[in-house]
């Protein structure tokens, strides 16, 4: 394209959040009807920007992908225009490559995204097909009612989102949880990326830490950045671009002196704790300079013993916080931690040598980390470092005590409710957490291996695709399969008959091993394919919703189009089957059940919004979500700066939290923190990983990119990012090509006891050597496929990073040569 | 918060060639063919700075060691692209170490190879191309393919 339309003066305009990533960069919305257009004088466009002339670097671009044309239901064609926002104080006006495409995402009938969910779809054994929502909503809710009234509530399993961002938010995440925990009350439940319901941070908070401690500014704040198993570049982009990178480069040094007067600063340091050195250790450099960047490239699930051995140092120096402790932790737990986790009866040599050993870092490393991180600076002031871990930690061997030894970390070191410091997810997607609370205990039910043992007669997944992300996924979508098929024979036996005849048909499939599966989503998904019942629902922009992001800043995103066709919201989807399963039940006389799906007569997005604020109390006593007494209203007023939860009402005015634990309090009975003693400083491979581990050449690190969010849900779509990666890649180093004969561009195939993917060869000196890494959950190659049924059996979450596999090439890609590049990735430096 | 080209090679804001100028002010007309360099005078890996379609455009006209894609010249190895990363409009440097195309403000990286595709970064869609045709021993520069940042029509 080589015009884009202007947005004229009088365009309708919104301020919204993106909808991918953890970061809530704020954007503008333009909207204005087809025929008309902008011009380029300053009193012509909605920008005021004098467009005859080109705009200078950082300037406001409206880019081709920032433009799309809607159609909403009553047929009228509106312009969108997406850009970012210059006063969000999370981005500055900057997109990263998703968000720059927001507007390429949104439902439009002529283009990718017509491929778009907009009826309900019965499948009757002749493949899907539409169906009203009358009808969807009967059979569902009668299927569900005969499952529980014969089976009880844990036959009814789910996989549900429980994120905030696209597809989620307060209102979305508040229905679910109602309509599954407190209206049907399964402890069969399991959160999108993993098989049960449990947080991927029992540890966090068995210490009282929150997960999302600190404000996005202490990261320009910080004297030390500690980055564990996360890539901020291509994941977190502008917390990195916008945070990090200014405070490596020395440009928040002037905002240092300011916050911190009388206080040594420089510019600040970074630790990245990954065996790749990805875009972001090379960014990093790039900035900062090499002396003020340190990556230790660990050995796969070696992170406990990492941060124990810096910990380890940091003790031996006297460079913990010892008022800290004192004054702020339950010190008998600190004590424990000392002999179990640092294990303090043996000598501290030894301990760091073996260290060393187990990790591949070298023990001067681990000491120069122990000294960036709590040594103290001119005139004995305490170092502010900044803890952050995402999910190379969290998907690790042992998921409690790699984030309990973080955390343990942060306690020690007293790097928490400080400006500068915080002990924090990096964060995945954005959060907007409000449910009753979950019926089953912990560890939680495992609902894949339910599922695959036919405990589960009806199985509900919304807004994820497990079919790519689970573990063991090619077992798990053959149960998916197999456990459908006689529901699907009933379903086409008794089409045409009477509702009770084919609901009795179904019950007795099911007596025979079958599972009735409904999918809620807005694309049809690997996973949705296997439904007998396809619930449309409505995504970002086609519904107004509430999210916070890394620092805990809500905001509204507000509805500026329809969802297509007849996709509805998804609390509006489970508020339909929640009255149906009332009028069903109180057709029977049993108000005991039917009053379990009392109050679902919500009508509008924000009604379920302040029916959840109900939850909280306002009173300091709330979770980080807690957001009483807020209003789409205030949201409205406060734009894309929002306000940081949770959320406080002093004398009846909502007043926010910049960063947790400012008061010195944590989230424990006794309002001290507790350290998390691990019983050993490290705990070894388990069975099933051991085996895998001596028998397979490759270890198969995996996770996200730059370009692609998720499953790709959007981006297959989307040709600008498609193209980048037709078929995911696996990076392999030069050394291990060279030895297998492969070359870049090359179709490969891994193969392990679990299964096997195929992926296109990426040679590069990012990986070690013994290291391969793919993308996670892509449609045509899910690393999901290798990973082994190995769960913490603390928290039942996988060790989704502890994969070993064999590779080997299958041939040349004559095309993806051509057109796909495969330069290096990591090349700031 | 801007990293102003350190270790970065390839001049920042070039304003070689600029003969594009009389062609700009006739507005909303397509711009003439332009002249950039001579056949003879182009070396490989060493990138030619010149301005396109007017003298607020920067380019980079690079002779890659093989034929890409694209390619114009004998050996179908020269290629043409805006010097204005799509994220925020820095100006690309070519790193000849690399073969990218590299931004100094955020790290964007785009393939000269491949069509001017994003390696890794935070554009939003290729650098536009600066479509090229040899007449007799000299390049010139035809048109542009995609918009080019900063601006919402090619020819202001």
């Amino acid at each position: 394209m080589s015009r884009v339309p202007l947005p004229p003066r009088d365009a309708e305009r919104f301020s919204t959040v993106c909808q991918f990533c953890i970061v809530g960069c704020g954007y503008r919305v333009y909207r204005w009807p087809m025929g008309r257009s902008g011009g380029p004088h300053p009193d012509d466009n909605a920008f005021g920007l004098d467009l005859r002339k080109p705009q200078p670097p950082m300037g406001t671009w409206l880019a081709p992908a920032n433009h799309t044309v809607v159609t909403d239901r009553d047929g009228s064609r509106h312009h969108i225009a997406i850009v970012p926002d210059p006063a969000c104080r999370v981005n500055d006006g900057m997109a990263s490559v998703r968000g720059a495409g927001l507007a390429s995402t949104l439902y439009a009938p002529d283009k990718p995204t017509k491929a778009r969910l907009k009826s309900p779809l019965l499948d009757e054994g002749k493949g899907q097909a539409p169906v009203t929502w009358d009808a969807a909503v009967d059979l569902g809710a009668r299927v569900v009612k005969a499952v529980i009234d014969r089976w009880g509530a844990d036959a009814v399993g789910m996989k549900f989102f429980d994120h905030g961002g696209g597809g989620g938010g307060f209102e979305n995440n508040w229905a679910v949880g109602r309509f599954f925990f407190s209206g049907i009350g399964t402890r069969n439940a399991s959160i999108h990326n993993r098989p049960a319901y449990n947080s991927e941070v029992h540890a966090a908070a068995d210490a009282g830490v929150a997960a999302l401690t600190n404000a996005y500014l202490d990261a320009q704040l910080a004297d030390t950045i500690l980055v564990v198993g996360a890539n901020p570049y291509e994941t977190q982009t502008n917390y990195f671009l916008a945070h990090m990178v200014p405070n490596l480069q020395g440009a928040s040094l002037e905002l240092k002196r300011a916050t911190f007067p009388g206080e040594p600063v420089e510019a600040g340091r970074m630790i990245i704790v990954d065996p790749r050195r990805t875009m972001t250790v090379s960014t990093a450099i790039a900035a900062g300079g090499a002396d003020r960047v340190l990556h230790l490239a660990i050995e796969p699930g070696s992170d406990i013993a990492l941060l124990n051995a810096i910990a380890r140092v940091v003790t031996q120096r006297r460079w913990h916080d010892v008022a800290f402790i004192r004054e702020r932790t339950e010190t008998q737990t600190y004590e424990a931690y000392l002999r179990s986790s640092l294990g303090t009866d043996r000598a501290s040599d030894e301990f760091l040598a073996e260290a060393s050993r187990l990790t591949g870092v070298p023990a001067a490393q681990i000491v120069k980390a122990a000294e960036w991180i709590a040594a103290p600076k001119a005139g004995g002031v305490r170092r502010r470092t900044l803890l952050h871990y995402e999910k190379g930690l969290i998907w690790g061997l042992k998921n409690y005590e790699n984030v309990a030894a973080l955390v343990d970390l942060g306690l020690l070191t007293g790097n928490v409710g400080k400006p500068g410091t915080g002990i924090s997810r990096l964060g995945g997607h954005q959060e907007g957490y409000v449910r009753p609370p979950y019926p089953g205990g912990r560890p939680a039910l495992n609902v894949d291996e339910a599922l695959r043992r036919g405990e589960l007669k009806v199985f509900w997944i919304g807004g994820c695709n497990p079919v790519l992300t689970t573990l063991r996924a090619e077992t798990f979508e053959a149960a998916l399969a197999e456990r459908g098929a006689p529901v699907r024979e009933a379903l086409r036996a008794t089409a045409g008959r009477p509702i009770g005849e084919r609901v009795a048909a179904v019950v007795e499939a099911m007596k025979a091993g079958g599972t009735f599966i409904l999918a809620q989503d807005i694309y049809p998904t690997e996973s949705a394919r296997h439904a007998h019942l396809v619930l449309p629902a409505a995504q970002w922009g086609e519904m107004n919703l509430t999210s916070i992001n890394g620092e805990r800043r809500l905001r509204l995103y507000p509805k500026f189009m329809d969802a297509p066709g007849e996709a509805i919201a998804d609390w509006a989807i489970l508020a339909r089957f929640a009255r149906r399963l009332r009028a069903l039940y109180a057709a029977e006389n049993n108000p005991l059940m039917a009053n379990r799906y009392l109050d679902y007569d919500w009508r509008t997005d924000e009604d379920v919004f302040i029916h959840a604020r109900y939850s909280f109390k306002g009173d300091g006593s709330d979770g980080m979500e807690g957001y009483a007494g807020v209003t789409y209203e205030l949201l409205r007023t406060l734009g894309n700066n929002g306000i940081q939860t949770p959320v406080r009402l002093v004398a009846g005015t909502p007043v926010g939290r910049v960063r947790m634990h400012e008061d010195g309090r944590f989230g424990t009975p006794s309002g001290k923190a507790r350290f998390i003693p691990a019983p050993l400083p490290w705990p070894g491979y388990g069975g099933a990983i051991a085996r895998q581990k001596a028998r397979f050449r490759f270890w198969v690190n995996n996770g996200r990119s730059n370009h692609i969010w998720q499953t790709a849900y959007h981006h297959r779509h989307i040709p600008f990012y498609a193209d980048r990666f037709p078929i995911p890649y696996v990076e392999i180093h030069p050394d291990d090509a060279k030895s297998l004969s492969v070359a870049s561009g090359d179709l490969v195939e891994l193969r392990n006891d679990v299964g096997t993917v195929q992926a296109m060869a990426y040679v590069s000196d990012a990986v070690k050597k013994g290291h391969l890494f793919m993308l996670f959950g892509q449609p045509r190659g899910a690393a999901g496929d290798l990973v082994s049924e190995h769960v913490d059996p603390t928290t039942t979450i996988p060790y989704y990073k502890g994969v070993w596999a064999d590779l080997r090439r299958v041939g040349p890609m004559p095309e993806a040569l051509r057109s796909v590049s495969l330069a290096p990735t990591n090349v700031a430096d | 918060m801007i990293a102003t080209g350190a270790g970065v090679s390839g001049t920042l804001l070039p304003m070689v060639a600029s003969a594009a100028a009389g062609a700009a002010k006739e507005k909303s007309s397509p711009p003439a063919s332009v002249r950039i360099a001579d056949l003879a005078s182009l070396k490989v890996d060493v990138p030619v700075p010149f301005t396109y379609p007017d003298e607020n455009s920067p380019a980079l006209l690079v002779r890659m060691k093989q034929a890409v894609p694209g390619g114009v010249g004998p050996d179908g190895s020269i290629v043409a692209y805006s010097q204005l990363c799509t994220h925020k409009g820095c100006p690309v440097a070519y790193r000849p170490e690399r073969k990218l195309l590299i931004c100094p403000c955020h790290w964007s990286s785009f393939d000269p190879a491949k069509a001017g595709q994003m390696v890794i970064g935070q554009g939003s869609q290729p650098l536009p191309r600066i479509v090229l045709r040899v007449e007799g021993a000299a390049v010139h520069a035809m048109g542009v393919d995609g918009l080019i940042y900063g601006r919402h029509t090619n020819v202001l």
